[in-house]
């Protein structure tokens, strides 16, 4: 039978932890996916909590056309007409504020847990 | 009454020769009122394209962007409602007064360049805007007997107000 030393202890320890600890950066294992529904000139909820890897699908119930838009910029859902919706798998850059670019009223947010 | 009041105050109908009874908003029926809508949005299409075409500020430009969007978006709504109930709008008196005093005010508008065109705009939007809305809330709206033209005329309601905010953003803007 082969012998287990100290030294081989503290290196399966170590893997372990690194591949838990890579599984809390990815904070969850099984990824959610959110509905935004536009309604009423609303975003419902205005506010979403997530995390990196979860999906997000806006979809617009208005007759009047409108987008979803980062307010950097940096992701659009581009116009979605009655019916129409469009989702994003969620990165680190949609963190924070956005708004609808045809009625700049409309805003939401999206934090990244 | 109340409601024409409002429109004549607004500069959005002409003055009437007939009976005020003969001229009620009110009394409209819903084939009427759709063609009332029908004109009303396309007016605010035509003055959006005048926009476009003479003016040079980007606020002006996102309004009448979104005012060709979302009122062609709603037309085409009520041409698909009313072609399914096999119906046709009917013209009539207030139909017939938003047009004549809009062909004035377009004739009013070209005429403007720069600020004063960016002004004159906003501040039509604002009246025009609040004016419809109040017409279509108070005399259209609970008069409608159809259930699908009534629920066509509430959530273009919410189009219209989301507007009329809009549009008061502009007017602060321009001023």
């Amino acid at each position: 039978m082969q012998k287990i030393n100290r030294r081989d202890v503290l290196i399966c320890s170590v893997a372990a932890y690194a591949v838990t600890g890579l599984n809390a950066a990815q904070a969850h294992a099984t990824p959610a996916t959110y509905t935004i529904t536009i309604h009423k000139f609303k975003f419902e909820p205005d506010h979403i909590d997530v995390h990196v890897g979860d999906t997000i699908t806006w979809i617009n119930q208005d007759l009047a056309p409108h987008t979803a838009t980062a307010d950097t910029y940096d992701w659009d859902t581009e116009m979605l007409e009655k019916g129409q919706s469009k989702s994003f798998l969620v990165s680190e850059r949609m963190a924070g504020d956005y708004f609808c670019q045809f009625h700049p009223n409309m805003k939401g947010t999206i934090t990244i847990k | 009454m109340k409601i024409k009041a409002a429109l004549l105050t607004a500069g959005i109908i002409a003055s009437f020769a007939g009976s005020v009874q003969a001229n009620d908003p009110a009394k409209l029926n819903d084939l009427e009122i759709a063609h009332v809508a029908y004109v009303a949005d396309n007016i605010d299409i035509r003055y959006a394209h005048l926009a476009l075409a003479i003016s040079s500020n980007p606020a002006i430009h996102t309004f009448a962007k979104t005012m060709i969007r979302d009122h062609t978006a709603v037309n085409e709504q009520a041409l698909a409602l009313l072609a399914k109930l096999n119906a046709q709008p009917q013209d009539n008196f207030l139909s017939q007064s938003l047009q004549e005093n809009a062909e004035k005010l377009i004739t009013e508008m070209s005429a403007l360049r720069g600020a004063a065109f960016d002004k004159f705009y906003a501040e039509n939007e604002l009246a025009y805007h609040k004016a419809v809305n109040d017409l279509v809330g108070n005399a259209f709206i609970p008069n409608i007997e159809n259930a699908e033209v009534k629920s066509l005329f509430e959530a273009g309601l919410e189009i219209f107000r989301a507007h009329e905010h809009h549009a008061e953003k502009m007017v602060s803007e321009v001023n």
